[in-house]
């Protein structure tokens, strides 16, 4: 175990220097995803103030706020680039050079963004966290922060992140198929926005519907982390929850491994 | 006039060529912003299911307007795609050196280059929700309306390609600009709806600074209650003219800043 960390921490290291040099455009990212965050917000707004009451299917707008916010850390914690990366280096055949490697082709990419998610988390997790106490601090006059939240929250977005990677290695795949991902990858992303909860609460769609989609892989990402940091779970739910994060974590890596398997008798890298 | 567009028909028929090699990814790619628009509906479908109205506003108008700011900005995908790239890694990569050894203007040539078919998904769909609201709006909508219309939408959509054209040649200076051309493109989400639902600092930004509500709200809006032609549809056509003569104004002058990256 030692030793394979040892192996792999170069990698991270890779990541966090990775990050550092493209640190540009992780700034100008995120200022285009908070963008989404606050039209949302004004669109929520004017509902509430359309609305005849002040909850709106069981949310109050200072849940909307909590969970708008707590779900855009969330997504962009969970992301995973994986998907992109592995089919970069398939179509341009650089994947070679990582297969030549003694190490795992999966765990490799895996330590390289977690690299790169560590400075992203330090960056933004304390800062996003504190402005929204912040705000319900203001508006309801009394702290509500519980650690157990923050900490069971903190757990289950580490999970939520692991299923997103091993998610997008398996869709990467797809590269051997497509000659550029970029499609693709853009339909991906709008069905798991809507999938995950975020552009709507799963809460507030037709019951059977969501509680399907609570099921599915898509709100294990950003859902329930958020879910659970806003205290809408209970111990036995929150249990359930956690294990179902581990579940859909070993559907994903076992597949992976399944596809890659099948995959690598396939895979041809021309040039060299 | 002619040259150019004896030129841009060569252009098209060579991106439809690559496009019939990647058919697949063309598919993907058009469906996938049928579905992105698809589930926004089905957002303001499950809202007003619980509200009325939204701050006076039918969900058919509002549809309406949403359906209306995807055709300038499908219009802007279909053409002048190929700005992204000039952001992403054609300045970066050294290849921007073609585009000046060629008698030809630099920003016609690498604006026109490619011709983006997965717009028809955006086009498609804002076409489909205009016709599909228009009957139950009750809506009078006349011969005038139309001309104005066919005469608007290329005035939106220049909107668009203008904040591209001014954000890309800012890769002139710095290699590359595709993010911050990411950004200020994001803004045009504002459009889509009322902008009486914004506070005034954002109200203000996108009517007089990043001027997207004159690719959606206004316009529409004229459509919609017949008020205001004079800003809603006047203002689309003088903002949308003094932003491109910028826009053409600023890349040819950080062009001359342009140095070649290649080896």
């Amino acid at each position: 175990m030692r030793n394979s960390l040892k192996i792999y921490k170069p990698f991270t290291l890779t990541g966090i220097q990775e990050f550092m040099i493209y640190k540009a455009n992780f700034l100008f990212f995120i200022g285009g995803e908070i963008l989404f965050c606050f039209i949302t917000f004004f669109v929520w707004k004017a509902v509430f103030n359309s609305s005849s009451s002040d909850s709106f299917m069981g949310f109050t707008m200072t849940n909307m706020v909590v969970y708008l916010f707590m779900t855009y850390l969330s997504s962009i914690l969970t992301s995973s680039d994986a998907a992109y990366a592995i089919g970069e280096e398939i179509v341009s055949g650089s994947i070679a050079m990582r297969l030549i490697k003694p190490v795992n082709y999966d765990v490799s990419f895996l330590f390289q963004e977690i690299g790169n998610k560590i400075i992203i988390t330090s960056i933004m997790l304390i800062p996003v966290i504190f402005g929204i106490e912040v705000y319900k601090f203001i508006v309801s006059g009394e702290i509500q922060f519980q650690w157990i939240h923050f900490l069971t929250y903190f757990l289950s977005i580490m999970l939520g992140y692991i299923i997103s990677f091993y998610f997008n290695i398996c869709f990467g795949f797809l590269a051997f198929y497509l000659k550029n991902l970029w499609g693709a990858n853009m339909l991906k992303e709008s069905i798991i926005r809507f999938l995950s909860g975020a552009i709507i609460p799963i809460a507030f769609l037709p019951q059977t519907m969501g509680n399907i989609l609570n099921l599915m892989p898509f709100a294990s990402l950003t859902y329930t982390p958020v879910m659970i940091y806003m205290g809408t779970y209970n111990i036995s739910e929150t249990i359930f929850f956690l294990g179902l994060q581990v579940f859909w974590i070993i559907v994903f890596f076992g597949l992976s491994k399944l596809i890659w398997s099948a995959a690598i008798k396939k895979l041809c890298v021309q040039g060299g | 006039m002619r040259r150019a567009l004896r030129l841009y028909k060569v252009f098209v028929s060579q991106s439809l060529k690559s496009l019939v090699e990647y058919k697949v990814d063309f598919l993907t790619g058009a469906i996938s912003f049928l579905i992105n628009q698809t589930l926004n509906i089905a957002f303001l479908y499950i809202i007003f299911s619980q509200i009325p109205n939204l701050i006076g506003w039918e969900f058919e108008q509002i549809v309406f307007i949403y359906g209306f700011s995807l055709i300038p900005k499908g219009l802007d995908h279909l053409l002048a795609n190929n700005l992204w790239k000039v952001g992403y890694y054609i300045v970066d990569s050294g290849d921007f050196d073609k585009y000046l050894t060629r008698p030809v203007n630099t920003l016609f040539h690498v604006m026109f280059e490619s011709f983006e078919v997965d717009a028809l998904g955006e086009l498609i769909v804002g076409i489909a929700l205009l016709v599909s609201t228009v009957g139950s709006l009750g809506v009078k909508f006349t011969v005038l309306d139309l001309i104005l219309f066919i005469v608007i939408i290329p005035f939106a959509a220049s909107i668009y390609t203008s904040i591209k054209i001014i954000f890309a040649s800012v890769a002139f200076k710095t290699k590359r600009s595709g993010h911050i051309i990411h950004v200020f493109y994001m803004v045009n989400d504002f459009a889509k709806y009322p902008t009486t639902i914004y506070n005034n600092l954002i109200r203000t930004i996108i009517t007089y600074v990043i001027p997207f509500a004159f690719t959606g709200f206004y316009p529409a809006s004229y459509f919609l209650t017949g008020e205001n032609p004079l800003f809603n549809l006047g203002g689309t056509i003088l903002i949308a003219s003094v932003l491109m003569t910028l826009a053409i104004f600023i890349w040819h002058k950080m062009l001359r800043t342009y140095e070649s990256a290649g080896s």
